[in-house]
């Protein structure tokens, strides 16, 4: 597998950042995952943390190299997931479950696959133009399916943020899943949290991304966006992936998998800082904290000792 | 001359390490050198900022105020940057890390030894000109090393000839990862920049956003810069406001190939576009490079009627 990715989480103008993401990949399946933790309820940044590791492990015990059935490996995830957090709830006697959105991509043998609960979305681009995308389960998104307001209007409804589906509900989630979608090289995936669409439509995401090198142009269009949250700017997150060998600039920045062992796997976990820090203020590590670095250190050298 | 924080006694036991002596001491730390339980040297790090002054006698690092303690935990992830960056990192250009452990209420790494200086007191001791030949050797291997960094999605963030070490069989070793930054996770720095003038590319100072393998491409530049110069190029910020670098390709014409110098042009590009984009990149264009031809000397020709044969 060729591709490149992007990934990059902003708190925007709020105390804390609730939407977790990470990806990672075997040689030869990707999976892509975000969660944005619902503010309101009860640790919201919890529940997006549980979904986002729980995704991960069951890749990782899973894809061996390969995914025997994506849609499946989704579908359960969701549902696993939606099971995880209720149970932390129980396990700490929370009044209420945390709970989450969640949108995650296998990409495997040049198809793509996906499933979503909540807002949280997924965007296809092919030269340019969106040939694939979530649908959200939302209040909002009902309303204009039933035509009673325009697509326009989503992003300032006073109901925009209030979704019928997401995992720790007290119903079971309606877990949407995609077809089998042939991917080809040069296609852009795109998975973002509210706080990125609400502000950025996806005609201008796509004439940001295109004919660009992601890695140069992602920040760029996070930042901007960033702006346009304004003062009451939400959490915004963003995957993005490149399928296929880079055409804009060359190599290193192309994953290149067949490097990876049989059964090896590489992740990246947005560590996105979630303590509020006083204006912009330094915050010093705990006891803790430096011993999980140190032992995190110690580890790491033992790896790569050959 | 203030107060300035105590280094550690010579023949003081720090865990299975005794400490020799001191090597160098910088704006973060206290580099030693010291003997492990067989007896063989390695370099160690003591994360100790000297804008804090916490140790005047003894061992322990203490924190006077409330405030220094919370400036001295902040800095500390700077060092467990360096130590994440480089533990993954096994590259004989690239200075390798042994062991990393926290005493005395401070931190500490453990590199491995090497002999030799670096390429800075190389430039200044020399009298005559830096031939193109140790250029070459010098930099062919530190992009091997520097392509390794990159290649583990790490920038390093200040090349400079002081932070590049010769072995006394004259290969490179890359040191101080101080400043290195994950680039694809974070993209945001968490820490004060870091830089050095004359070295750190413009976008260093402006767009941390823009940060690349192409940043280290002007340091690796500047650094060829100084060592035909023996002198650091103009700072990058300066340079951006009025830019008085004469091109290499100008100062150093008939004396080094047009290659050389125009790769050392081509790196210091202020437009981060317009530079190579990829360690690899450079390397490709440097290795194209054919060699001047220099005179034969009597060993050559020999060498050559000798294996024309079975060459």
């Amino acid at each position: 597998m060729r591709f490149t990715i992007f990934q990059e989480s902003r708190r925007g103008q709020r105390k804390v950042n609730q939407d977790r993401l990470a990806y990672t990949y075997s040689r030869d399946t990707l999976l892509l995952v975000m969660a944005d933790g619902m503010g309101g309820h009860a640790g919201g940044e919890i529940a997006a943390q549980i979904a986002v590791r729980l995704f991960i492990e069951r890749f990782q015990q899973e894809a061996k190299p390969t995914l025997k059935n994506p849609l499946k490996f989704l579908q359960d995830s969701m549902l696993r997931g939606h099971q995880a957090l209720g149970s932390y709830a129980n396990q700490f006697s929370m009044l209420e479950t945390p709970r989450t959105t969640c949108v995650a991509c296998v990409i495997q043998s040049n198809y793509a696959y996906w499933a979503h609960v909540g807002d949280s979305r997924l965007y296809l681009f092919r030269q340019g133009g969106l040939i694939g995308q979530t649908k959200d389960h939302s209040k909002v998104q009902y309303l204009v399916d039933q035509g009673i307001i325009g697509a326009h209007e989503v992003v300032d409804h006073p109901d925009r943020n209030k979704i019928f589906s997401c995992l720790g509900g007290l119903v079971d989630p309606v877990v949407d899943l995609s077809r089998r979608t042939p991917l080809r090289t040069g296609d852009l995936i795109v998975l973002c949290t509210d706080g990125l669409w609400s502000v950025y439509p996806q005609e201008e995401i796509a004439r940001a991304l295109t004919g660009t090198s992601i890695l140069k142009s992602s920040p760029t269009l996070m930042r901007e966006a960033e702006l346009r949250g304004g003062p009451e700017g939400d959490n915004l997150s963003v995957i993005i992936v490149r399928w296929g060998p880079e055409t804009v600039v060359d190599e290193p920045t192309t994953t290149i998998t067949e490097t990876l062992g049989l059964g090896e796997f590489q992740t990246e976990i947005d560590r996105t800082l979630t303590l509020t820090d006083r204006k912009g203020a330094q915050r010093d590590l705990t006891d803790d904290e430096i011993e999980h670095a140190i032992a995190e250190i110690q580890a790491t050298i033992k790896r790569y000792r050959r | 001359m203030g107060v300035t924080n105590q280094a550690l006694p010579s023949g003081y036991q720090l865990l299975n390490y005794r400490i020799d002596r001191q090597i160098s001491r910088g704006g973060f730390s206290i580099v030693y050198r010291a003997f492990d339980d067989s007896g063989a040297p390695v370099a160690i790090k003591e994360y100790l900022p000297s804008s804090l002054v916490l140790r005047t006698e003894g061992d322990i690092v203490r924190a006077s105020t409330a405030e220094n303690l919370t400036s001295f935990r902040y800095g500390m992830k700077c060092f467990f940057e360096e130590g994440r960056a480089l533990a993954k990192i096994n590259h004989p250009n690239v200075v390798r890390v042994l062991n990393f452990f926290r005493a005395n209420e401070t931190v500490y790494m453990v590199m491995r030894y090497e002999r030799g200086r670096t390429l800075q007191q190389q430039i200044q001791m020399r009298q005559d000109q830096v031939s193109e030949r140790l250029v070459r050797h010098v930099f062919m291997h530190l992009l091997n090393g520097l392509r390794e960094v990159h290649t583990h999605k790490l920038l390093h963030l200040d090349i400079k000839p002081a932070n590049v070490y010769l072995r006394t069989d004259g290969t490179p070793v890359l040191l101080d990862f101080g400043a290195a930054r994950q680039t694809l996770t974070n993209t945001r720095p968490k820490l004060a920049p870091m830089y050095t003038p004359g070295f750190a590319a413009p976008e260093q100072y402006r767009e941390p956003d823009r940060l690349g393998p192409w940043t280290d491409v002007y340091g690796i530049g500047a650094s060829m810069f100084a060592c035909l110069a023996a002198f650091a190029p103009q700072a990058a910020d300066a340079r951006l406001s009025e830019d008085h670098l004469v091109s290499a390709k100008k100062i150093w014409a008939g004396g080094y190939s047009d290659n050389l110098l125009e790769v050392i042009d081509w790196c210091l590009r202020l437009d981060p576009l317009e530079r190579p984009q990829s360690v690899f990149a450079l390397q490709k264009t440097i290795r194209d490079i054919p060699p001047r031809k220099r005179k034969l000397t009597f060993l050559d020709t020999l060498k050559k009627k000798l294996f024309s044969e079975v060459m």
